[in-house]
């Protein structure tokens, strides 16, 4: 399988006021297409952080961020929202839908950023999305009238409406019970099946297990990065 | 005990919060002071009442004749005779003439503005006299010895304030009259007056058509409106119209008010859309502070929803909300009136320059008690609207779903939704305003630009009437106006002298024409014009060009057949061909026979630069063929006109000792003041449109940014998802031009009828450029206000703003 990601010595500094935060430092990592990768650490580590440099949702430091071959800091502004609309899909923890479009709205908002798409097409690709998602019956109802779990799987729908060929997911699961959490993570499992190259940050174990790669920070560093067979067994049983 | 900790809280919070408070104060203060300045300067004048037991039924009868309202001496005394046996309406029914009048004494002489009243005029006016008596009707009578009432002023400089004036004689008008009395300076009904005489003209012995003109005032029976009395008027006027069809075709009366008749009709019209401005800039404060508090309560969305899942009952959360915006509005109230009441003063001190004539009496234009509880009745219906509709709007929410609503970055829907009528209404009110107020500035400019036809600058006018007496011959008269003109033109710094009866700007003798060969038929509908009588060298001095035949020379004299040059409104108004010299015509009810056309020069304006007078055709009479007693003089000056005063002053004083020039001023100062009262109005409608251009542009500006600001989690939701900021900016400005073009579509029209209404009051003229340049400027604003905020939202990286809290 081909390299789609590479990072070399990735580094982040936020300066707010006199405060500099070195929210990532030394991040070397190589993602290939169609791996499927859990991002794990304690709070404030630098998870979301590292998922944003690799959404193209702001620019590092220092370092270097090759994707698909293209050194991400020559990127120009308008080609990063068209790389991110058409090969990035993001799931968030608090869902982030827009509370005053409805649920096809929602799920057709990335799409409408496409030059190349009829109305007709848009609204197959909605429909397509939502049923995978299996919220089909719901397409004109708003954020507010739905539960938790049925809002992040509109934005899980909303995330692969555009067949995106990598997925970001920030703790996509936070925020829901745990019949809800498996029902997310199944249909992550199935982009996967799909082909799809998924990036998940997750504090959950059992979520974790189903990478087949995780990638523990600390402290802005990498601390570990080993295979799911490698995890230890008292911690998959947890 | 709830209450005062809940004034006590809403205060801390102002305290806390010293921009935003010193914002909604600045906000509502301009508003408000607006406001009451308005409405007390309105009420102060405009709507002040006479201070007379019958103040509210003292009523001015004036003449309309050509569809052309007249007041002052309108009436022609066989008119006001024959009127005044027949009305039913009033208690009192009387004239009183006003007229020049020459006091000599041994060694100067004076002009005065003088009254010729009879005793029902004192009596409805209340008035006391400082020494000695009234005129009575004896005073009246034929072989009742001539008598003079004087005002303080005259008192003071002629008799310097002497205690035993009382019997003392004063030359008046060339006769020897006692003085009876004197009246106090602050008596002015209806119009300054200086010494009074009595009122001893008849129509006994005068053809109707030689009748003066008077002056008719009534008191209206307890219960008569005045829709009855003009009814009455009208009928009669109408069968005046049947027996006497040369002399008053096409005239008819009315009455009105004092006042109204004094400020002319078009003050209705100014009024109200003054008041309407005032209203609308007051409605754009409301809206804007409303607004603040409002976006301030629903970032206290999530505090007021626990609170109410607490428990809190909901009239309590909207008293401490409102005591807020009561606290604001009491503390602009008071600024407000604070500032109106010295700006009302101001403008009081002020005001002997801002119009054109001395304020009338019963105006003082201060904070009365009236306006003071008005203002207490604006503050508070302000206070309630800022502040209960937000604290309605606030806590009515589901509280349910407020707490629930998991999805970010987003206003709840019913607060999109009112941030959206709140833009759409400033559009709405900032756009009919700015089309009013600039419309308002754009004609009154226009005027103080207008082309009179004639030149305006570098002359010096004064007022000069003859005494009757001395110059009853025509050939005297003219002697005179010769011996002016040749020892003025020997002083340096003049460079011509002319006479003329009216001054460009100044409103001339309109009267019936008819045409030589036009037959009007049985019941005639004549067209009328502008006379006005000129010496022989007036155009030139005045710089009117002539356009064909000739101008008066010598060939027209006292014994020559009368001739008239005419403007191209008169051609053009009376004349289906172009070729007039030679063409004759005359006027309706004068004894003087046909006037021939000699000569056609440029339109000049007499009266205000309007749309009625623009259009009015003049046509120009020798002062050789019809020497008038009272003629205005015109020294063309090549310095500087003011230093010729004192040279003008001595010289036709040197002439003739009973006629003192008076009214000497510039015939620019002249216009000036005539427009005066126009470009006060003007002024304040510049304060009218500056205000409510920063009103809503804060306003507007306030909304969007603020509506940005809540959706910048929604630009990196945008953004993460794949919008470019094109993407971004074009969403932002599709959503601000659907407010806009709400706007604009009921605002436009509004401002458009607004204008069609000064319009047709003469006061403005509609301007394509403005009706374009207003609306693209708001758009310009909206335009702004949705890009610059936008701008900087995009300036977070996507991250950034999704973490925006
Ligand atoms: N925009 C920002 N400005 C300043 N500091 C930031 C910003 N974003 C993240 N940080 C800081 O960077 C560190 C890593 O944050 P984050 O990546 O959100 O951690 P987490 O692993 O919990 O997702 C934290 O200390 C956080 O405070
Ligand atoms: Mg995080």
């Amino acid at each position: 399988m081909s390299t789609l990601i590479k990072l070399s010595n990735l580094k982040k500094v936020f300066s707010t006021d006199e405060v500099e935060t070195h929210a990532l430092s030394d991040i070397n990592l190589e993602i290939k297409k169609g791996e499927y990768l859990s991002i794990s650490g304690p709070s404030g580590c630098g998870k979301s952080t590292l998922l944003s440099l690799l959404g193209l949702l702001d620019t590092c430091s220092g370092g270097s961020y090759i994707l698909n071959g293209h050194e991400a800091a020559d990127i120009n502004t308008k080609q990063r929202a068209a790389i991110r609309n058409k090969e990035i899909g993001f799931i968030f923890q608090s869902f982030n839908l827009i509370s005053e479009l409805t649920v096809a709205e929602n799920v057709e908002l990335p799409l409408t950023y496409r030059k190349d798409l009829t109305k007709t097409q848009r609204s197959e690709l909605v429909k397509l999305a939502l049923e995978k998602v299996d919220m089909g019956h719901r397409t004109k109802h708003y954020p507010s009238q739905l539960s938790g779990g049925q809002q992040q799987r509109v934005a899980v729908a909303r995330a692969i409406s555009g067949n995106p060929s990598i997925i970001l997911a920030d703790e996509p699961t936070g925020n829901l019970d745990s019949k809800n959490a498996e029902l997310v993570m199944a249909l992550l499992d199935k982009l996967h099946v799909e082909g799809a190259t998924i990036c998940m940050v997750t504090h959950d174990p059992r979520g974790a297990k189903r990478a087949e790669r995780i990638i523990e920070i600390f402290d802005g560093r990498i601390v570990s990065d080993s295979a799911v067979s490698q995890v230890k067994p008292e911690e998959a049983v947890a | 005990m709830n209450m005062l900790s809940d004034i006590n809280f809403a205060f801390r919070t102002l305290v806390k919060n010293p921009k935003f408070t010193a914002l909604t104060v600045f906000v509502m203060t301009t508003g408000l002071t607006l406001c009451i300045y308005m409405y007390s300067f309105i009420q102060a004048t405009l709507m002040a009442p006479l201070p007379f037991d019958a103040g509210d039924k003292i009523r001015k009868v004036d003449s309309i004749y050509n569809g052309m309202e007249y007041n002052g001496p309108s009436v022609r005394i066989h008119d006001f005779e024959d009127l005044k046996k027949r009305v039913q309406s009033y208690d009192v029914f009387d004239a009183y003439k006003e007229g020049t009048v020459n006091i000599s004494t041994s060694d100067r002489a004076v002009r005065y503005t003088g009254h010729y009243v009879k005793a029902s005029f004192f009596e409805i006016s209340e008035a006391k006299p400082l020494l000695g008596r009234l005129l009575t009707d004896q005073d009246r009578e034929p072989g009742a010895e001539p008598v003079v009432l004087i005002g303080e002023a005259i008192w003071k400089s002629l008799f310097a304030a002497d205690q035993n004036v009382l019997g003392k004689k004063l030359r008046v008008n060339s006769i020897q009259k006692t003085v009876v009395g004197v009246m106090p300076a602050s008596y002015r009904f209806p119009d300054s007056g200086q010494i009074w005489l009595p009122f001893t003209t008849s129509r006994k012995g005068i053809a109707r058509a030689d009748g003066e003109y008077v002056a008719v005032y009534g008191v209206l029976k307890t219960g008569v409106t005045d829709e009855q009395a003009n009814s009455e008027l009208k009928t009669i006027m109408a069968e005046l119209e049947q027996t006497y069809p040369k002399l008053n075709s096409n005239k008819s009366a009315q009455v009105r008010t004092i006042q109204a008749a004094l400020m002319g009709n078009d003050t209705p019209a100014i009024a109200f859309s003054m008041e309407l401005s005032v209203g609308f800039i007051l409605l754009l404060a409301c809206i804007n502070v409303g607004n603040l508090l409002l976006s301030r309560a629903f970032e206290k969305g999530k505090e007021i929803a626990i609170r109410t899942a607490l428990g809190a009952p909901r009239g309590r959360l909207i008293s401490q909300m409102m005591w807020e915006s009561t606290l604001i509005c009491f503390i602009s109230g008071i600024l407000a009136i604070l500032f109106a009441g010295l700006w009302l003063e101001n403008t009081n001190k002020n005001l002997l320059s801002i119009f054109p004539f001395e304020p009338p009496f019963w105006w003082n234009v201060a904070l009365s008690e009236s306006s003071i509880i008005a203002a207490v009745v604006i503050i508070c219906v302000t206070a309630l609207v800022t502040g209960l509709l937000p604290a309605y709007k606030a806590t009515g929410g589901d509280f349910n779903s407020a707490l629930r609503d998991g999805t970010r970055g987003a206003q709840s829907k019913s607060a999109g939704r009112l941030s959206k009528i709140i833009v759409i209404s400033e559009v709405v009110l900032s756009c009919a305003l700015l089309l009013l107020s600039t419309g308002m500035v754009y004609s009154v400019d226009q005027q103080n630009k207008f082309d009179y036809g004639a030149q305006v600058e570098g002359y010096l006018t004064a007022r000069i009437g003859l005494p009757e007496i001395e110059y009853k011959s025509n050939e005297k008269r003219l002697q005179y106006y010769q011996s002016i003109r040749t020892t003025l033109q020997q002083e340096p710094g003049v460079e011509a002298v002319s006479f003329t009866r009216t001054l460009p700007g100044q409103n001339a003798r309109f009267q019936n024409i008819s045409i030589d060969g036009v037959d009007y038929g049985k019941k005639a509908q004549y067209p009328s014009s502008n006379s006005v009588t000129v010496a022989h060298n007036y155009f030139e001095t005045m710089e009117i060009n002539l356009l064909e035949g000739r101008i008066f020379d010598p060939r027209d004299k006292l014994d020559s057949p009368l001739t008239a040059v005419v403007t191209q409104n008169f051609v053009k108004k009376h004349f289906k061909e172009s070729e007039v010299i030679g063409k004759r015509f005359k006027f309706i009810g004068t004894d003087k026979g046909w006037y021939t056309i000699i000569g056609v020069v440029n339109d000049v304006l007499h009266g205000l630069p309007m749309s009625n007078n623009i259009e009015k055709p003049t046509a120009f009479v020798s002062l050789q063929q019809a020497p008038l007693r009272f003629m205005t003089l015109t020294i063309k000056a090549s310095q500087d006109p003011v230093a010729l005063r004192a040279t003008l002053a001595r010289i036709t004083l040197s002439v003739e000792r009973d006629a003192p020039a008076y009214n000497i001023k510039t015939l620019r100062a002249f216009i000036t003041e005539r427009n005066a009262g126009m470009n006060f109005v003007s002024e304040l409608f510049i304060i009218f449109s500056a205000a409510s251009m920063v009103l809503a542009f804060s306003g507007i500006y306030g909304v969007m940014s603020n509506t940005i600001i809540q959706k910048i989690q929604e630009i990196g939701i945008r953004r993460a998802l794949g919008a470019d900021n094109e993407d971004v900016f074009k969403h932002f400005i599709k959503q601000g031009l659907k407010q806009l073009a709400i706007g604009l579509v009921i605002g436009v029209p509004m401002g458009i009828a607004l204008v069609t209404m000064m319009e047709k009051a003469s006061l403005t003229q509609g301007s394509m450029m403005l009706y374009i340049a207003v609306p693209t400027f708001i758009s310009l604003v909206i335009l702004l206000a949705v890009l610059y905020p936008v701008h900087r939202a995009l300036k977070l990286e996507p991250s950034t703003a999704l973490r925006y809290e």
